[in-house]
């Protein structure tokens, strides 16, 4: 597990994902065949495409949650490829962090402590880490319900305590699937913005999957998956 | 990573930040779990507590006033040795520094206002030389002085529990009633306890010897030597040295030489068959415990299955996963297991008397009143509470360790379960070598004791076979189900759910088998044991009245009816008839033995009419008892215990030592004897009284003549007789089945807990197959199902599965029946027992359980029906 318990700290410019001709087949249907592109750090890529296209599937094995067939995925410079079922854990802690669009947070914790808890994974001693999540429940705005139960916020504030969960260990790639698909439009045009302003403060990588063109207009660029396959090409309002 | 101190903080932090707040928010649920696991532990713990203490409380009453001696000589036959035998010790042991205490025990029963009527023990008269005993003893025994005559007989020294108990003190006078003579004794003074010897024990009385002696009417008669080594260098060579002299002239004197420590492991051995049995019925409990504790935990697993996911996501191992549900389970053995320990302490109190009560008359004297709590008893329960948690956790903690991360998982991921359940193949295989090993014989350790090793382990193997085999049930029912739906779209929706089972209907399934077979199975046993023993009772209580001395209900003592007595009542006026009967107990095969002596009657109507387990020859019953030819060995029959410990049957031989020599007595014929584990050889009373030189009798049974009421007669002969157990012949059968009927009392309360556990647990697997099929229901409801719908198609389900656990439960039952009547019962007490069905508790259990299933399942259904299909809904 994580060796280093100092206060994680956010990636300086470079290449935060890169993968090399991924192939992932379930049986005859091959989901992901030969994608390869990269994310500079700090960069925001949209990942669109219909469903079945392979999104999800991308996204698990980025995330080391499933291991591709063929070709290869680095994070942050490590290969995934190399790396144990614990090795893939230890990512996930660190350098690679998940929104979800069901928001997910543990539902015995207060918000303050759904964002103190990745950071007391790494083993962050209680000074650094309460600073630390009152810096980021301040950023997401909702530093006034740090004491709340997870079923006491509403949805919006719950994917803004999600979000600082997410970026309190000091990832590199932020992967958000759909964090806006379970909120209503005003709430998400919110969380969208938020996660924009965070990513130029902090400068992590996000890879925003999502079917909104509206939610990809955040991204410098967009990813299109069909049938498996990616074609890049510069976002359409 | 494993083991690792930063494994450790995690999950000390996840303990304290997960599992400990859920536990705090169902804070009546973690009880409830706690509650369960401490009330399997505390049966568990109480019987074993109860049971150690009623053969830890047999002891030398002597010991607690001299500490313990370093030999005993007991007589090999009869229950005294003559008292000239002191001094034929002292002569072969010479100049060796021993000292030699000869010692009398008797009972005695209270009969005056002085002692307490409600607590009815009898009372234990110890007779010692006084002054010997004070050289030995030291300062707990007081001083003997001028004012006590040395030899009186109606002097003794009381307990200081009987003292305080009765306020008794130097001066006092109470009333006994010895050999059915009423006595008056006189307080000398209080026994004092010493710290460095066991406790004096409550109802111990000590006397001078030659003073007791005359008081039962044995003069120069003892029940025992104690032989005690002088302290010194040499000890050890002088104990060597007198035990090998008194061993050798042990067989020439007809003398028992042992140690104290041979004496307790004997005793313990006489028992330890009735204790297993109570320590596996024990287990049941705890094994309850185990089963309801999973299903809990599995639920809760299926609960925070979502939490799991999350936790994988955040870079939380499986592993760590796994140890943290392991953990869980072993916080709850240790709270659990803790308040057990106390429970069974508490429990093992209030258990101590009926353990005690049935090991006084069926093995040996034990004094104990209560039950202490051993450091290494309170270990192994605590040790046994985690272990069953931990058990139980297990496959909870295996579920949850594959849980996917939240990108992964389905709302509807299912437990695997035991993947041997799912094949019912292999259930035939298990049944067979079930059945092949269940005519194994019993495992027998040195002393001849039988221990059903392989009957246990065949019903265990039963068990997991017809749990796997129940799983054929599934295709045929669900076939029906889906069938049936032309009509009823509740049973399309319960019937496409059992045609593919999960895991968790399979172990639900499993439950129910167990629990029900086991139920059952107790209550065949039961139910036969019962049977049998009134058709024995009946052929064998025929007479009006049944007179004994009042502590012949204890198997220690050596109580009789004097034979003036007796003769008296056999003598009076309106006794048609009487028969006798005296046991003694001798030595065979290294284990003590009954010899027992009987007459008969020509009258026909009072013909033993025995229950044969091997007949005599015809012609030869009873008759051929009396009429032997000089010369040819003296007729006997011996019991079914008698029979299957010492492997004697018809036409054989045995030899028994007597105070007039061994003699060899001819069998012809076994008879079952359900009040006996121990053995009995029967034979002629006048033979007995001759070879014994005593015409006592154990128990009398008085036939009365025509016309003659017996209430009047039992009336008058109490007047005579204040402390004798004198019963008609109803009354008589009446209490022998109610002690029957509370030494299974416990059995009893299993069945109806047995019953309980199955629903609940099957309420629980429920429960927890609908969280996860949340997306089914959230389809269902969608398509217009209506929460009425739900719930029927879940009572439905249930109702299903409780009828496959209960038809296999019930076959298991008659099987395990059959395995405790014909093997686990024959091997540890020697008794057969008739087969027998109860027709009605199967009706009334298989009612009961699927009414109850079925509503517990459709009550589940509606509450599940209120889960949102999903967090998007």
């Amino acid at each position: 597990m994580n060796g280093d318990p100092s206060l994680p700290t956010y990636p300086t410019p470079g290449e935060a994902l890169r993968l090399d001709r991924v192939t992932k087949s379930y049986g005859p249907r091959r989901v992901l065949d030969e994608v390869s592109f990269a994310l500079g750090r700090g960069e925001r890529v949209a990942l669109m495409g219909p469903s079945g296209a392979g999104k999800s599937t991308l996204l698990n094995c980025i995330g080391g949650i499933d291991r591709p067939d063929s070709g290869d995925i680095s994070v942050a410079g490590q290969s995934l490829s190399r790396l144990d079922g614990d090795g893939l854990s230890r990512l996930r802690r660190r350098a690679v962090t998940t929104v979800f669009q069901f928001f997910h947070l543990l539902p015995t914790l207060t918000a303050a402590e759904n964002v103190a808890f990745p950071l007391q994974l790494l083993g962050v001693d209680r000074a650094d880490r309460e600073r630390r999540v009152a810096e980021l429940l301040a950023a997401v705005r909702v530093d006034h319900r740090a004491d709340a139960w997870p079923d006491e916020l509403s949805g919006g504030e719950m994917q803004r305590v999600a979000i600082a969960r997410a970026l309190a260990p000091g990832p590199d790639l932020v992967l958000a699937d759909e964090p806006t698909g379970n909120l209503d439009s005003a709430t998400g045009d919110a969380i969208l913005e938020l996660l924009a302003r965070l990513g130029d403060e902090l400068g992590f990588a996000l890879l925003l999957v999502t079917h909104s063109r509206h939610a990809a207009g955040i991204c410098s660029r967009s990813l299109h998956l069909r049938d498996g396959r990616l074609c890049e090409g510069p976002f359409e309002a | 990573m494993n083991g690792s101190p930063a494994e450790a903080r995690w999950l000390v932090l996840l303990l304290r930040q997960t599992t400990w707040r859920h536990w705090r928010r169902r804070l009546g649920s973690t009880l409830l779990l706690v509650g369960i696991l401490a009330h399997g532990v505390g049966v568990f713990l109480s019987i074993r507590l109860a049971s150690r203490a009623a053969v830890s409380g047999f002891s030398l009453f002597t010991e607690s006033l001299t500490g313990e001696s370093d030999f005993l000589i007991r007589p090999v036959s009869g229950d005294s040795l003559p008292e000239m035998s002191a001094r034929e010790v002292r002569q072969r042991l010479g100049a060796l520094p021993v000292a030699i205490l000869p010692v009398v025990e008797a009972t005695a029963v209270e009969v005056a206002q002085t002692l307490d009527a409600a607590e009815p023990g009898p009372l234990r008269l110890l007779g010692a030389d006084l002054v010997a005993l004070r050289n030995a003893a030291g300062d707990s025994v007081p001083e003997v002085s001028g004012d006590v005559g040395l030899g009186r007989d109606d002097q003794a020294f009381v307990s200081p529990d009987l003292a305080s108990r009765h306020g008794l003190s130097a001066g006092s006078v109470f009333d006994l009633s010895i050999n059915e003579r009423r006595v008056s004794l006189r307080v000398a003074g209080v026994l004092r306890n010493d710290p460095l010897r066991p406790a004096v024990p409550p109802h111990l009385l000590l006397m001078d010897l030659p003073g007791l002696q005359q008081l039962v009417g044995r003069p120069e008669k003892l029940s025992r030597l104690e032989i005690r080594v002088a302290d010194g260098i040499d000890a050890e060579r002088w104990r060597r040295e007198a035990r090998r002299i008194l061993t050798s002239a042990a067989s020439d004197q007809g003398w028992r030489v042992e140690t104290p420590e041979d004496r307790r492991e004997a005793v313990a051995k006489m028992s330890r068959a009735f204790r297993l049995n109570l320590t596996v019925l024990s287990t049941l409990a705890l094994l309850v415990g185990v089963y309801l504790i999973f299903q809990a935990l599995e639920a809760a697993v299926v609960r925070r299955r979502s939490e799991m996911a999350i936790l994988r996501s955040l870079g939380v191992g499986a592993g760590t996963i796994r140890r943290l549900w392991l953990l869980e389970s072993t916080v709850l053995g240790i709270l659990g297991g803790g308040l057990g320990v106390w429970i069974g302490w508490a429990a093992a109190q209030v258990t101590v008397g009926g353990v005690a009560r049935t090991v006084n008359s069926l093995y040996h004297d034990t004094a104990t009143r209560s039950a202490a709590l051993h450091p290494t008893e309170a270990i192994f329960g605590l040790g046994f509470g985690i272990l069953a948690s931990l058990a139980a956790g297990w496959l909870p903690a295996r579920d949850a360790a594959e849980t996917p991360p939240a990108q992964m998982l389905r709302s509807g991921s299912r437990a695997r379960g035991l993947a041997w359940l799912a094949r019912p193949g292999w259930g035939v295989v298990v049944g067979l070598v079930a059945f092949a090993i269940s005519w194994l014989p019993p495992w027998r350790n040195g002393a001849g004791d039988g221990l059903p090793v392989a009957g246990y382990a065949s019903a265990f193997l039963w068990l997991a076979a017809l749990s796997m085999m129940a799983g054929l049930l599934f295709r045929p029912l669900s076939r029906w189900l889906v069938g049936m739906g032309d009509r009823y779209s509740s049973l399309v929706v319960a019937g496409s759910q059992l045609r593919r089972p999960t895991g968790r209907h399979r172990l639900a399934v499993a439950g129910l088998v167990a629990a029900t077979g086991m139920s059952a199975g107790m209550g065949v046993l039961v139910h036969s044991f019962e049977g049998t023993l009134t058709g024995w009772i009946g052929q064998m209580l025929r007479a009006d009245l049944y007179v004994a001395p009042a502590a012949a209900n204890q198997a220690g003592a050596g109580s009789v009816l004097p034979a003036a007595v007796w003769r008296s009542l056999a003598a009076d006026s309106d006794v048609a008839g009487v028969d006798t009967i005296r046991r003694l107990p001798v030595e065979y095969g290294g284990r003590t033995i009954r010899l027992a002596g009987s007459d008969y009657h020509e009258d026909a109507a009072r013909v033993m009419q025995m229950r044969w387990i091997e007949a005599p020859e015809p012609g030869r019953t009873p008759q051929a008892l009396r009429a032997v030819a000089d010369g040819a060995d003296p007729p006997a029959w011996i019991n079914e215990a008698m029979s299957r410990r010492f492997g004697l049957g018809r036409g054989d031989a045995i030899t028994v030592p007597t105070p007039a020599g061994e003699k060899t007595l001819s069998i012809l014929g076994v008879y079952a004897d359900y009040s006996d584990e121990g053995g009995t050889v029967l034979t002629k009373l006048d033979r007995v009284t001759e070879w014994f030189g005593d015409d006592g009798v154990s128990n009398l049974a008085a036939y009365l003549k025509p016309g003659v009421n017996a209430e009047v007669v039992r009336a008058r002969w109490q007047v005579a007789l204040p402390a004798a157990s004198i019963r008609e012949n109803a009354r008589l059968r009446a209490d022998a089945l109610r002690v029957f009927r509370e030494t299974f009392a416990v059995t009893y309360s299993l069945e109806a807990i047995g019953v309980a556990v199955a629903v609940i647990g099957l309420g629980l697997a429920l429960a927890s197959l609908l969280v996860e099929r949340r997306d089914e229901l959230a389809t269902l409801k969608s398509i217009g199902f209506t929460r009425g719908q739900i719930a029927s198609a879940a009572a439905v389900e249930g109702a299903v599965l409780a009828a496959m656990g209960l038809v296999a439960g019930l076959i298991l039952s008659l099987v395990l029946g059959d395995l405790l009547i014909r093997v686990i019962n024959r091997q540890s007490f020697g008794w057969t027992l008739d087969y027998r069905v109860p027709v009605g508790l199967f009706i009334g259990l298989s009612l009961i359980t699927l009414l109850t299933s079925a509503t517990v399942s459709a009550w589940v259904g509606a509450r599940s029906a209120r889960l949102k299909g999903d967090r998007s809904e």
